[in-house]
């Protein structure tokens, strides 16, 4: 802003490797270099602590080391997150959950960092995560239930008069989960992080005074770190619903 | 917005996004998750089999106890029984002895009482005799008759 940028400057994504394939622009980008950072962190933290797991079977192998008892927490979060939403049968999605939620949790995390870029900001990625899951729990559902998937659309208990009317609103709701689910992460990653370089803009054109927006920035980041687990959160748990209802339908 | 306006982008970053997904998707299922659960499960087991040793060890400290308990107070019941026989034993023993005591002091009084009689009569009966022999002095000598003739 001090210097004529733009708080959405920030989105833009820049490539470091130009890479052309069939005639597909397949650039590495910031946006692609994040997500490398972020897979191999996920790899990194939750395999690393486990690698040296010896076989034997002495008390002091069952303690877990600190970093192991930090990917037991998000372990045993994913765990219960599923078996509170969809059951037993749930552990079988249970690392399709684990995935999104990290890479999501992760992604969003680590576009708190100063001049890093956020991934999960732009439309296209969380367009793509949500596309991915609407279509896995409609196969799943299909999988499942063959054609008696439809009755999905129809509510139990509804006299027939009511159903030509909800049965569209029905089908249209199905239909926009993907929307919502993806404009959802995207929405807030963007607000956020505009929100902050917004207000980052003020601090430099108020001189003395930006320490007022300074202060607000930082219980903002506060929030943004809030936020980046909330939607990471919201994320997985809404997919777990979704598989919920693939599962079970009404 | 850059989100919308960089368009020649969108095949790159949904090919890098997907690369990355299942990239971690498949090391997350097949290393990591596997390698995690059965750490998890590992301790899952020892922790169990740990809590039905304990149960066990539990059970058989209670056992213990109760035995204990019961030789406690079987014990108890044999040291009151000592205890009471003693009692029982002394006071016996203490009234055996009070009354032989009294006995003893009956007789002696008894012993006495009679030799007290006796020597009571002893000298009424010398006192007598003197008071004869005085008299028949007396007599004699009043009368000049022999003291042999004089039959009182």
């Amino acid at each position: 802003m001090a210097k004529g940028e733009s708080p959405l400057k920030q989105f833009e994504i820049q490539p470091i490797v130009d890479i052309n394939f069939l005639g597909f622009d397949i650039s590495f980008t910031n946006s692609a270099l994040w997500m490398t950072i972020t897979t191999a962190f996920i790899l990194i933290f939750f395999t690393v602590p486990f690698l040296k797991a010896k076989k034997t079977n002495s008390v002091s192998d069952l303690y877990p080391t600190r970093m192991q008892v930090a990917a037991e927490l998000g372990f045993n979060f994913i765990n219960s997150l599923l078996a509170d939403t969809v059951g037993k049968e749930g552990k079988k999605y249970f690392p399709l959950v684990f995935t999104l939620f990290m890479f999501i949790l992760f992604g969003n995390l680590f576009g708190m960092i100063p001049y890093s870029f956020t991934f999960t900001s732009h439309i296209i990625v969380t367009l793509a995560l949500a596309m991915g899951v609407f279509i896995f729990v409609t196969v799943l559902g299909f999988v499942k239930h063959g054609v008696k998937f439809f009755g999905f659309f129809v509510i139990p208990g509804l006299p027939v008069y009511m159903l030509p009317l909800l049965i569209p609103i029905e089908i249209i709701s199905y239909l926009s989960r993907p929307i919502s689910l993806s404009v959802r992460l995207f929405a807030n990653m963007l607000a956020g992080h505009t929100l902050l370089k917004v207000f980052a803009g003020f601090v430099s054109a108020l001189g003395f005074f930006g320490i007022l927006p300074l202060v607000f920035i930082i219980a903002l980041t506060g929030l943004e770190i809030l936020i980046a687990f909330l939607q990471a959160y919201v994320f997985a748990i809404l997919t777990c619903l979704y598989i919920n209802d693939a599962l079970h339908l009404h | 917005m850059p989100q919308l306006e960089q368009v020649e982008f969108f095949v790159s970053q949904l090919f890098w996004l997907g690369v990355f997904f299942v990239i971690l998707f498949s090391v997350l299922t097949y290393i990591t998750l596997p390698k995690i659960r059965a750490f998890l499960n590992k301790r899952d087991v020892f922790v169990r089999s740990h809590i039905s040793k304990q149960d066990e060890l539990i059970k058989k400290a209670e056992s213990i106890i109760e035995n204990y308990e019961a030789k406690l107070t079987e014990a108890k019941n044999q040291a009151s029984q000592i205890i009471n026989d003693a009692k029982d034993k002394a006071l016996h023993e203490s009234e055996r002895l009070l009354k032989a005591t009294e006995e003893k002091i009956q007789q002696e009084i008894k012993l006495t009482e009679s030799r007290v009689q006796k020597e009571k009569e002893d000298a009424l009966s010398e006192l007598n005799n003197q008071l004869k022999d005085s008299a028949t002095d007396f007599i004699s000598k009043v009368t000049n008759i022999e003291k042999g003739n004089i039959n009182l």
